[in-house]
């Protein structure tokens, strides 16, 4: 079994992502919506399910990169732990957002048979230094298994 | 403010049918490369007993809870949502999100149970904190 060392996985611990800005198009969050089942929300609200891409789209990386940066043995092997999105004000579209995102923590975890790197991730979204929301996501990277006898 | 109490279920909010092609819109919107959500071929080759199906992206499971959460409180009620992925929600299946409220916090707002389930198994759990509108 192949696994890179819990030294070079924590090596990204404190990683700043670029950062920059979005905004939500209403095209975007239109069709966003109609994934969801829902009808389109009033008054500009953004689906609250954009805090999932918004977050890493516009701290400039992408679900690709941080599977890199865990040394992801394939895009197969990543699963998820959880989502905490918090709302500190309601995400509108066609609004430019400032973002900025790091790694948190890396945790190498053998349970249950399983060997695998519990990634920690955050997302801050501001507006003219108003805190608008924040993501934060955790992600096992699967190394394989190992004999429990 | 609507009354709320702890033990009020939140009415529940139904997908008849997680459609692929609204999978493949999602997976373009979130430039997800990843082929689990609109390759079945590739799926049924992985050790995951879905057959040839694909599996739903973990954010659009968690938003058919979110979209319960606004029929019942509001297109602006969420302040948080904390959510698991234990179990794959798979194209075809048919889910309903459920929840129950756990807490009624002095400032008003209301901390739920949420889950979403099918045939009464729970696929996606976790908890949020929601304000009615004034």
């Amino acid at each position: 079994m192949d696994i890179p060392s819990e030294e070079s996985v924590k090596r990204v611990v404190g990683h700043q992502f670029p950062g920059g800005e979005y905004l939500i198009a209403h095209w975007e969050n239109f069709l966003l919506t109609e994934c969801t089942g829902a009808e389109a929300l009033p008054d500009g609200l953004a689906h609250p399910v954009a805090l999932f891409h918004v977050p890493f789209l516009g701290a400039n990386t992408s679900i690709g990169e941080m599977f890199e940066l865990g040394q992801a043995k394939s895009e197969f092997s990543i699963g998820i732990e959880s989502y905490e999105w918090e709302f500190f004000r309601p995400l509108l579209e066609e609004e430019l957002y400032q973002i900025s995102g790091s790694i948190l923590s890396v945790d190498r975890v053998k349970a249950e048979g399983r060997i695998y790197d519990r990634i920690k991730f955050r997302f801050d979204i501001r507006k003219d230094d108003q805190d608008i929301a924040r993501s934060t996501i955790i992600w096992h990277y699967n190394r394989g298994r190992y004999d429990r006898s | 403010m609507t009354e709320v109490k702890v033990g009020d279920e939140v009415p529940p909010w139904e997908m008849p049918c997680v459609e692929r092609a609204r999978m493949r819109t999602m997976a373009a919107i979130l430039r997800d490369p990843n082929p689990i959500h609109w390759d079945p071929n590739l799926v049924s080759k992985l050790p995951l007993g879905a057959g040839e199906r694909t599996i739903n992206q973990g954010p659009l499971g968690l938003s058919y809870m979110i979209n319960m959460l606004h029929e019942w409180a509001g297109p602006a009620c969420i302040r948080r949502i904390f959510m698991t992925f234990p179990k794959l929600v798979l194209s075809e299946d048919a889910v309903t999100a459920r929840g129950v409220v756990t807490d009624v916090n002095s400032d008003g707002t209301v901390v739920c149970d949420i889950w979403l389930e099918r045939d009464g198994d729970r696929l996606l759990e976790g908890n949020a904190t929601i304000a009615f509108p004034d």
